[in-house]
């Protein structure tokens, strides 16, 4: 993990979309290639076809993986992930990735932000904040107080580089926060930086922060 | 993600689950049968009749369960806590605590026992409406609890010193009965409905962790409301001496195979009918009067009921007509061998595979990998239960072999562990566990695993078939908070943060 990682490294976001209790599966898959950890949520998926609709058999239990990691490490993990799960097969899920402009966290400590979508400038990056349970209101709070008019927290759990615990052959991912917020680029960083101050996030253990582009935004209020 | 091609995905994962957990029971029946307990063509064809029954009904159920009885549990919750008035959370809690438990099958054979075994001097409606009363009102205190933010520990460990004080009042028969009336009510629709109600009624929590915490607990506080009615009401009419009717074990005579689950099916259908309808009822009362929902929306749940009540129709059918009458029969054939170790390996096996065939249980896991993201794991739950469970089935056979040993010997020191881990425990674990103890006692339980304690209690001349049986079930109530809360402290220990406090630079 002491790799010395320059301001040039750059970071992509792996999102896999499978099936209930293969999140876990996939995450373990990419943290053997060597990403240091990744957020797991519930959600549902849905299919369409008129009479399942009217026997109400439309619902699937899904999981969504999160994982920031550095590019390259990120192509190997996403064939590591698909050896596993084996997207190429119907209905065995999704995977992609999106540029990531900074992150913050695992061992990452130089942050500086780098627009990644050729050229063209935004008005609003995405903050992504994940913490323990628990602490998802502190970081609206810390945020609030540096600008930033709302948030969303998504309930998640995962892993990260101190989290490696098994228990009766599964993984124990303790519960975490996802806290997403829409900002201004020009407020960006200093919510980063107010939310990394607050959470001690130089710290290992206490969070990660990752920050995108978003080419539009609507319904938020400045 | 695909759009085409066969989508019956969720049913027929469920039913794949649960052929997952009947295949353990019927290799157990097996083994026996062509091991120490030969049981003849007849007995093991229904028996798997039976089981094919309980696997499909199960499926139907719980899928009904998913998108009609659980939505409406936490919507109610929620609903609830949005008018905003104590008063009107109070009184639901009342009303909807009240109208579960009377409609509770369990409850009423239980109640109808005790008429008979009473010589009526318990009147069957009395008893009924007594613990309904008693676990309204604690369904309502659990209301309060949530609302006013009191620590579950520290409700539940008054309730326990309340039953502790009465039970010391009340005489051994009653102290059975009080055990095993806390087990039926929190029955097959009772505790879907109460989890999704805690569920929607925390959910309101800023504080994301106190919510989760607040989602469980309410089972057990109905179950203990239960508990303290039947006590209170043998305290208020005195101990006296019954001349105390014992009960008959199931008899086998009927050779056929296909005949008894029709026998059983019009049972089943009045029986799912009377448990469904007061929920039925009230979620076309809270529709007009607090949901408000679209059309859409409430034909969905309106759905899951008809699915619940066709599922439940099927699975008790199969439980009745092919599951009873074999475990009585291998209870009895097992207590006739010399070396009495078949019996209590058996009963733990039994108890071990049957609890993760219960409902509930499924609803409960269900419900906790929802409410944690899924950190705390269907499988690990299932684990502790089935260990819990099947050590208690087996104490509970040991129970009958030695006949100077009582049910407080093995229950107050159980109650006394179990209230003592509470305090390291972690709180979302002291929840799960007391509820685990509420849902561990369902129809699975109350039929197969009692009618194999009761075959093998049929055994002895000495044993007391009421007094054993429900001891069984007071055992197994008892069981999963004491390894649930284990479980607890092993999710702790393993979730800490390695090398955090001593390599800061990691």
């Amino acid at each position: 993990m002491q790799k010395a990682n320059s301001v040039e490294q750059e970071y992509e976001l792996i999102c896999v979309i499978v099936n209930f209790g293969l999140g876990s599966k996939a995450l373990k898959a990419a943290r053997k290639i060597g990403v240091s950890g990744g957020t797991i949520m519930l959600a549902r998926g849905t299919a369409d076809n008129r009479w399942l609709r009217f026997f109400e058999l439309t619902d699937i239990r899904k999981e969504i993986v999160l994982m920031v990691c550095e590019k390259e490490l990120g192509r190997a993990a996403l064939a590591e992930i698909d050896r596993v799960v084996k997207f190429t097969r119907p209905r065995h899920g999704i995977a992609f990735t999106m540029p990531v402009g900074g992150f913050i966290g695992a061992s990452h400590h130089d942050y500086e932000f780098k627009e990644q979508n050729g050229g063209e400038t935004s008005m609003h990056r995405a903050v992504f904040v994940v913490v323990d349970k628990g602490k998802g209101e502190t970081v609206m709070e810390m945020a609030r107080a540096a600008g930033v008019r709302g948030g969303t927290i998504i309930n998640g759990r995962g892993s990260g580089i101190h989290e490696t615990a098994v228990f009766l052959n599964m993984e124990i991912e303790p519960e975490k926060e996802i806290v997403l917020m829409l900002t201004p680029v020009e407020l960006t960083d200093r919510i980063v930086a107010a939310v990394r101050e607050g959470l001690k996030i130089d710290e290992p253990g206490n969070g990660i922060i990752w920050v995108q582009s978003v080419t539009e935004a609507y319904g938020i209020v400045t | 993600m695909g759009r085409q091609g066969g989508r019956l995905n969720i049913l027929v994962n469920l039913f794949k689950d649960n052929v997952k957990t009947v295949i353990p029971i019927a290799a157990v029946v097996l083994v026996l049968n062509f091991t120490l307990v030969p049981l003849g063509f007849s007995l093991i064809a229904r028996f798997l009749v039976g089981s094919v029954l309980i696997i499909v009904g199960l499926s139907l159920f719980l899928f009904g369960v998913e998108i009609g009885i659980t939505p409406m549990g936490s919507l109610t919750g929620t609903s609830l806590v949005k008018t905003n008035r104590l008063s009107v959370v109070l009184v639901a809690g009342l009303i909807l605590g009240f109208l579960i438990s009377i409609a509770e099958p369990g409850l009423m054979v239980l109640a109808f026992q005790v008429d008979f075994v009473t010589l009526s001097e318990i009147s069957a409606w009395n008893l009924l409406v007594v613990v309904s009363i008693g676990l309204a009102v604690m369904v309502s205190l659990g209301f309060l609890r949530v609302v006013v933010h009191m620590s579950l520990k520290l409700f539940l460990l008054l309730c326990y010193l309340v039953i502790f004080v009465l039970a010391f009042f009340t005489q051994p028969e009653f102290l059975a009965i009080a055990f095993d009336a806390s087990g039926a009510t929190t029955g097959i629709l009772a505790v879907p409905f109460l989890l999704a109600l805690a569920v929607g009624i925390s959910r309101l929590r800023k504080d994301s962790k106190a919510s989760e915490e607040d989602s469980f607990g309410l089972v057990a506080e109905a179950s203990a409301g239960a508990i303290m009615s039947v006590l209170i009401l043998n305290i208020i009419i005195g101990t006296q001496e019954y001349a105390v009717a014992s009960l008959e074990p199931i008899e086998v005579t009927n050779t056929a195979i296909f005949l008894p689950f029709l026998a059983h099916i019009v049972d089943a259908v009045e029986e799912s009918f009377i448990s469904l309808l007061p929920l039925t009822v009230c979620l076309f009362v809270l529709q007009k009067t607090l949901f408000h929902l679209e059309r859409k929306q409430f034909a969905r749940m309106v759905k899951g009921f008809v699915y619940a009540f066709l599922g439940l129709i099927v699975f008790l059918a199969g439980v009745n007509g092919g599951f009873m009458a074999i475990a009585s029969e291998i209870g009895l054939r097992l207590a006739m061998l010399e070396n009495k170790a078949w019996l209590v390996v058996t009963g733990f096996a039994l108890g071990f595979f049957t609890i993760l065939a219960e409902p509930a249980v499924f609803v409960l896991t269900h419900t906790i990998e929802d409410v944690t993201s899924g950190y705390v794991k269907r499988k690990a739950v299932g684990a502790a239960l089935s260990i819990g469970v099947g050590w208690a089935v087996a104490m509970a056979i040991v129970r009958i072999l030695t006949p100077s040993m009582q049910l407080w010997h093995v229950l107050l020191p159980g109650y006394i562990i179990a209230i003592g881990m509470m305090y390291w425990a972690p709180n979302l674990f002291v929840g799960i566990a007391f509820d685990a103890g509420g849902v561990a006692t369902g129809p699975m339980t109350a039929t197969f695993i009692l009618a194999f304690v009761q075959g093998a209690a049929s055994a002895f001349p000495g044993a007391n078939l009421l007094r054993d049986g429900f001891g069984m079930i007071a055992l197994v109530a008892m069981a999963p908070i004491i390894t649930l809360q284990i479980l607890g402290f092993i999710f702790q220990a393993r979730s800490r943060k390695q090398g955090v406090d001593t390599g800061a630079e990691s």
